[in-house]
């Protein structure tokens, strides 16, 4: 009893799946989902903003998060309405394309009722039946249309096919898309690598900024190919809008370069399935410090801005120093042009660098997870401050040479890899492609009959147009013209 | 060649208005001449506009739709063109000039709310795929647009067929009884016109009780094509749309997989796109499904220009992502 009420609702279930209009709802669903995600910020891309929402509303906030809002592309609603059209599309396609094919095949039955149909017209013509319905057939060849069956005295044809057809590819190619979504996401990556000018990044799982987001079936080793970023660069114009960012780099395999490329904005630089997107820049100041002659560190620093849009504000980053006893912290501000600094006008080039710090001492809790661009200061105490120009050094209490060697540029990259685009490409084409019939063609369909009359013939003609009845009107009325030169026209 | 520009703007809304009035005079009172006058005018407007906006474009030496005040420009221009080139050749859609014209006013008064002085555009938005994205979307939206104006006249119509019908019906045994002035507000007798496909709906006429407007003479909102005209005048305009739009959402995810590094992140405007196509793809099976098509169809299609609307407007002023830095 039970199992067989199961399959009861099952079968009614597969039953609803089946139809256009639940694919349509299920569509209109996901629409719906979408906008939430638009109005709703989204923790992958904005923290910050759902955090601020659990702090200022936490009811509404704690409403939202059950309900998967904060996070609506990757909720369970989400992904089982997705699946469900899925489902759906291929459920109403599958019987719709054997429809099809099994149509195309098949011959048709003479029609009986031609009377019966929205259009019909009958006359006389010269010669015999078989004449008659062959000039037909000649006649609707040469207008296109395609004669599925007939006989010596009748025939059938059709014509607009390609409206099903298109229809057909169009909705396929968006179920396809739909799967290449999922293969992109399952299969693919996308990381984000800093890179200093001079310095090589390797494309590998462990020397992204923060872990690379995987595909849940990405399983392949990154590719181990080594990009070195020769320099970079941002112009500017005169307005002080950026005009272009360019990453001038090398790709290196085995130790051998293979090419030399620019990266910029709109021209990523793709190899070995693996695109390398321009993303973002900053200043990396090169700053030696010394301990009684000891050097503690050497290497080009990546200093970061609250508001890349805003360069009115100094960079900022922290040298950590644990070795030391006590310990000693540098936090750093950089001004790359410290007179439009003065001036309130934006720092777009280095003129002149200058580099402020604060030096502190104490305990650095390094053994806590903590952002290497600032200090937790908790237990720490400011003992000195001061600047340093590029190319100098200056001298802390406590024997600490600071000396600004170098300013570089890092560029940010974007990596990505998405073996479903090429499939999302062709898809694309094809839907566009099948759109276009399916919305403007129009199928129709004839039948011609003929009987002797006298010594001449009597042919009657019928037919209907499944769409743009209206001009069929007209179409019919050529035809029959065509088709009964000379011969009287009846139309009842 | 800014000032030039703004002043050819300036000139064709003063002259979109001038012959919006021409055809609503010819609307409600049927005189050719103020037809006539109206349609040379909005040709005038046209060329002023047109000139606008090739000025735009060389001052800020690019193709003239790089922020929302261009964007909406340039849809009003796309309206006026299409209107004027294409839909006016029916004959029944001169009527329709008034409201088509009064739609275009309304967009290119609110664009200089967001005018901004013609500029370069930020490094990400300095690609070839921005004449062609932004141009498929900009056609289309003008295309929905008509759709939209004649999809509400066309609900108006229906709406005033209907109670026709129902008038009439309801006359009918009152007439039998020859009770003159039975409870019904008002007599209304319909004439048709197949040969301009149009109903004409008169308001008492032949009593002239009290209750018409002006005796003899069709009501004012007895003007419009049928309803079945209207219908076919949208269906068009949104069918030829939407392809363009589906063109328009694909040369933007090919644009943002060159730029971004993914085709589709359900950014605010792409979430918006996404929802404006999917509720025209539903106006467009509604159509086909018997049962769905007239009313209900025409609610879709009204509620899809809603989100083409919400994704101009609001995407673009208030909610942040991506696409706003397009800036106004």
């Amino acid at each position: 009893m039970a199992t067989g009420s199961f399959t009861r609702g099952m079968r009614s279930v597969w039953r609803s799946l089946r139809s256009m209009r639940t694919a349509l709802i299920l569509l209109l669903l996901l629409g719906l989902g979408s906008v939430v995600g638009s109005l709703v910020p989204q923790a992958p891309s904005s923290p910050a903003r759902v955090a601020q929402l659990f702090a200022d509303r936490p009811l509404l906030a704690r409403v939202y998060d059950a309900l998967g809002f904060f996070d609506v592309y990757g909720s369970w609603w989400f992904t089982l309405l997705y699946v469900l059209l899925l489902i759906s599309l291929a459920a109403c396609l599958i019987p719709r394309t054997r429809g099809l094919v099994r149509g195309m095949a098949a011959r048709w039955q003479p029609a009986r009722d031609l009377e019966g149909m929205r259009h019909f017209a009958s006359g006389r013509v010269e010669g015999s039946p078989q004449e008659a319905v062959g000039r037909a057939r000649r006649a609707l060849r040469r207008r296109g249309w395609g004669v599925r069956s007939g006989g010596q005295t009748a025939l059938a044809a059709e014509k607009g096919l390609a409206r099903e057809v298109g229809s057909l590819a169009f909705h396929w190619a968006f179920f396809l898309l739909l799967i290449g979504v999922v293969i992109g996401r399952g299969f693919g990556f996308t990381g984000q690598a800093t890179v200093i000018e001079g310095e090589v990044f390797t494309e590998a799982h462990a020397s992204y900024d923060f872990p690379p987001r995987e595909g849940r079936f990405f399983d392949e080793a990154h590719r181990g190919f080594q990009v070195r970023v020769l320099d970079f660069e941002v112009s500017y114009r005169e307005s002080g809008l950026p005009r272009d960012f360019v990453s001038r780099v090398e790709v290196i395999e085995e130790g051998e370069v293979v090419r030399t490329e620019e990266i910029r904005v709109n021209h990523p630089l793709g190899h070995r399935g693996v695109k390398l997107y321009q993303s973002g820049y900053g200043w990396a100041p090169m700053v030696e410090v010394r301990h009684e002659g000891e050097l503690l560190a050497s290497d080009p620093l990546v200093f970061v801005t609250d508001d890349p849009n805003d360069a009115l504000r100094p960079w900022r980053g922290a040298i950590k120093l644990p070795g030391l006893a006590p310990q000693v912290g540098l936090e750093l501000q950089l001004l790359p042009d410290p007179a439009a600094f003065v001036a309130g006008r934006p720092m777009l080039e280095a003129r002149d660098p200058f580099l402020a710090y604060r030096a502190f001492r104490g305990d650095l809790q390094l053994t806590e997870a903590q952002s290497v661009f600032r200090l937790e200061k908790e237990r720490l105490e400011e003992y000195d401050s001061g600047g340093v120009a590029l190319g100098e050094t200056v001298e802390l209490p406590g024997g600490l040479e600071v000396t600004f060697r170098d300013l570089r540029q890092y560029t940010q990259l974007l990596v990505k890899r998405d073996p479903g685009t090429g499939l999302m490409l062709a898809t694309a084409v094809l839907v566009l492609v099948g759109l276009i019939p399916a919305l403007y063609s129009s199928r129709r369909r004839i039948w011609v009959r003929a009987m002797p009359e006298g010594d001449g013939t009597r042919l009657e003609i019928g037919g209907f147009a499944l769409q743009r009845k209206g001009a069929f009107d007209e179409e019919f009325g050529r035809l029959v013209r065509d088709l009964v030169p000379r011969g009287r026209v009846g139309v009842p | 060649m800014t000032e030039a520009s703004n002043t050819t703007f300036g000139v064709a809304l003063a002259l979109y208005l001038v012959a919006m009035i021409g055809y609503l005079h010819n609307f409600a009172y049927r005189r050719p001449a103020p037809l006539a006058a109206a349609r040379v005018v909005a040709y005038l407007g046209l060329a002023a506009h047109a000139a606008s906006v090739v000025l735009r474009g060389l001052a800020a030496g690019r193709v003239p739709w790089g922020n929302m005040y261009e964007y909406a420009s340039v849809v009003g221009l796309a309206i006026v063109a299409v209107y004027l080139l294409v839909v006016e050749r029916r004959v029944e859609a001169r009527r329709l000039g008034g409201f088509v014209l009064g739609a275009t006013v309304l967009i290119m008064a609110a664009s200089t709310m967001v005018y901004v002085e013609p500029g370069p555009l930020i490094p990400a938005l300095n690609s070839g795929w921005l004449r062609v994205h932004v141009l498929a979307a900009i056609v289309s939206s003008a295309l929905f647009t008509l759709g939209f104006v004649f999809t509400v006249l066309y609900l108006i119509q229906d709406r005033r067929e209907r109670r026709v019908e129902r008038g009439a019906e309801q006359r009918a045994p009152a007439m039998a009884s020859a009770s003159v002035g039975s409870g019904l507000p008002h007599d209304l007798a319909v004439e048709s016109d197949p040969q301009e496909g149009r109903a004409t709906v008169t308001l008492g006429p032949e009593r002239g009780n009290g209750h018409g407007g002006m005796p003899g003479r069709p009501t004012r909102r007895g003007r419009l094509p049928t309803s079945a005209a209207l219908d076919d005048l949208a269906a068009k305009a949104i069918t030829f749309a939407f392809p363009l739009w589906t063109f328009a959402v694909v040369a933007g995810a090919i644009w943002a997989e060159q730029a971004w590094g993914r085709y589709w992140g359900w950014d605010p405007k792409e979430v918006w796109s996404f929802v404006t196509w999917v509720l025209f793809a539903g106006y467009l099976h509604a159509r086909a499904t018997q049962g769905w098509r007239g009313r209900r169809a025409a609610v879709i299609a009204v509620l899809g220009f809603a989100a083409l609307l919400f994704n101009l407007i609001v995407v673009n002023l208030v909610v942040s992502g991506l696409h706003s830095y397009a800036g106004v």
